[in-house]
């Protein structure tokens, strides 16, 4: 009886038919569905204007922003690895005051402040009438998507790196002679490949996505400073197709790079 | 061959006692057992020699050398934790050369070495596996070779049989006190198991609640029992 029962449990897909069960199902598929529309119906939206946006795709705006857009993703993605190593070195293995605080100003906190205040804030700092200007540049693009974008690599690296201290393999290695370099460079990064590719990935995704700090810092001047997110900002009264055209890229981009993280993170799982 | 002397040792955690006042001599060359019921501080004395954790009080000698202030990496002793913590990702003869190769030795010698510790453990021909490839008897050997191969002052072994199948103990123990005796080098073993530390014990220390209740060989052991307590931790077979 208790096995038939058992069974019966399993058809309801793992966890009961009641009501409760069936509300929750309702609730989290509408949800699904407001967040796929959301994405798709930049697909839709395009109809018949196809070929209005495969011109437009063609548009050396476009192709502008797409170099600096995905060139700059590519050194923000490539910057992020090389701070978060050491980045988490330090912070599995330093005992110092202060140390939580540090963790959640390097990696919570420039996910949820204003990326808008971040741009502002690298004008100032950076900016006209400061002894470094760079504002309006490929580099100031560059430093304001890094600080938006690296976290995710530090974070990544990080809990690997914990992982791993968990297991003692760094311990075993000391015993065995290893200097702070044997056990980043032969057991410490060989064993998070995977975490730092998936940082990568994550971080070099919302280094595309990001607009607010790049468009204030870095301005949107065309194959110089102009991202595909300024674009469809800029262009999305003027000239819709190349807006549409501009967002289709943007978000291929996107899905792409989430679902070769995906790909890459769930081999290890 | 070196000499071990944990002096008066002491560690907390908390308001919990791990270690009260342990002192422990391991002569050069001897297979030293410290058996205890789990909970009972044998490993935290195993991770307080090593150097990951560092006692209250007391100090610790190699060969009348204080090596209190010394680094894990500067004691130069083998380790081999219970779950034989293998690289995962590196081969058999990779986990074995590590040692030699941090010392900065050369191709050859890094050769020569892994393969007289493989030939001494008994694992030719398994050179290219991966642990993740290998048995639990064959992981421990690669551990206990790998551990070999740095020529340590001591070798430090927390249970080494708890992961390894019943059908291959006794082959797995046999090997493994003649690889260490080949060598010589001075052992302290932590063991949960009354039998296997009677078996494989030159001494055996026993542990309880932080404190080492008797030290003595097996037979003292059997015939000698100090106590009520050490008599019932002989006949117990415990579990940690």
């Amino acid at each position: 009886m208790l096995a038939k029962n058992k069974q019966k449990h399993e058809t309801f897909a793992g966890r009961g038919g009641d009501k409760f069960s069936i509300g929750l199902r309702i609730m989290a598929g509408a949800f699904t569905l407001f967040m796929l529309v959301s994405l798709f119906y930049l697909y839709i939206a395009v109809g018949s204007s196809w070929s209005l946006v495969a011109n437009a795709l063609l548009d050396s705006r476009i192709l502008g922003a797409l170099w600096v857009s995905v060139s700059a993703a590519f050194i923000v993605g490539a910057l992020a690895i090389i701070v978060a190593i050491p980045t988490a070195y330090v912070l599995t293995y330093s005992q110092f005051k202060g140390k939580s605080l540090v963790e959640t100003l390097l990696i919570e906190f420039p996910q949820t402040f204003p990326p808008a205040t971040v741009g502002l804030v690298y004008l100032l700092m950076l900016g006209p009438g400061s002894p470094i200007n760079i504002a309006y540049t490929y580099p100031a693009v560059i430093i304001a998507k890094l600080y938006v974008s690296a976290p995710f690599a530090v974070s990544f690296t990080l809990r690997r790196f914990r992982e791993i201290h968990k297991t003692g393999l760094d311990v075993i290695a000391e015993s065995l002679g290893g200097k702070t370099r044997h056990i980043l460079f032969w057991v410490l990064i060989p064993l998070s490949t995977i975490d730092l590719l998936g940082g990568f990935s994550l971080t070099w995704a919302r280094a595309m996505g990001e607009v607010a700090a790049t468009l204030i810092f870095a301005g949107a001047i065309p194959w110089r400073t102009e991202i595909f997110p300024a674009v469809v900002y800029l262009s999305s009264q003027s000239e819709p197709q190349l807006a549409l055209a501009a967002s289709l890229i943007a978000a291929a981009l996107s899905i792409v790079a989430l679902l070769l993280f995906k790909s890459i993170v769930g081999e290890r799982r | 061959m070196s000499e071990l002397i944990a002096e008066n040792l002491s560690k907390s955690y908390g308001t919990v006692k791990a270690l009260t006042k342990v002192n422990l001599t391991v002569r050069p060359g001897e297979f030293l057992v410290v058996m205890g019921p789990s909970g009972c501080g044998k490993t935290t004395l195993l991770l307080t020699i090593l150097g990951v954790l560092t006692p209250d009080e007391g100090h610790i000698y190699i060969d009348g050398d204080k090596i209190d202030d010394l680094t894990i990496r500067e004691r130069n002793m083998g380790y081999a934790p219970q779950d034989f913590g293998l690289f995962p990702h590196l081969s058999t003869y990779e986990n074995v050369a590590f040692g030699l190769r941090v010392k900065g030795l050369g191709r050859s010698e890094v050769e020569a070495g892994v393969e007289a510790m493989l030939s001494l453990v008994g694992l030719d021909g398994l050179e290219t596996r991966r642990p993740s490839e290998l048995s639990g008897g064959q992981k421990q050997r690669v551990a206990l070779a790998r551990a070999l191969a740095i020529d340590p002052y001591l070798l430090l072994l927390d249970e080494p049989l708890s992961n390894v199948d019943e059908a291959t103990k006794v082959e797995v123990k046999v090997n493994m006190k003649e690889a260490i005796k080949r060598t010589g080098t001075t052992t302290v073993c932590v063991m949960h198991d009354p039998e296997d530390s009677l078996e494989l014990g030159d001494r055996i220390a026993v542990m309880h609640s932080g404190r080492i209740i008797q030290l003595a060989t097996p037979k003292d052991l059997i015939e000698n029992p100090e106590g009520a307590l050490v008599q019932k931790l002989l006949h117990r077979s415990f579990r940690s």
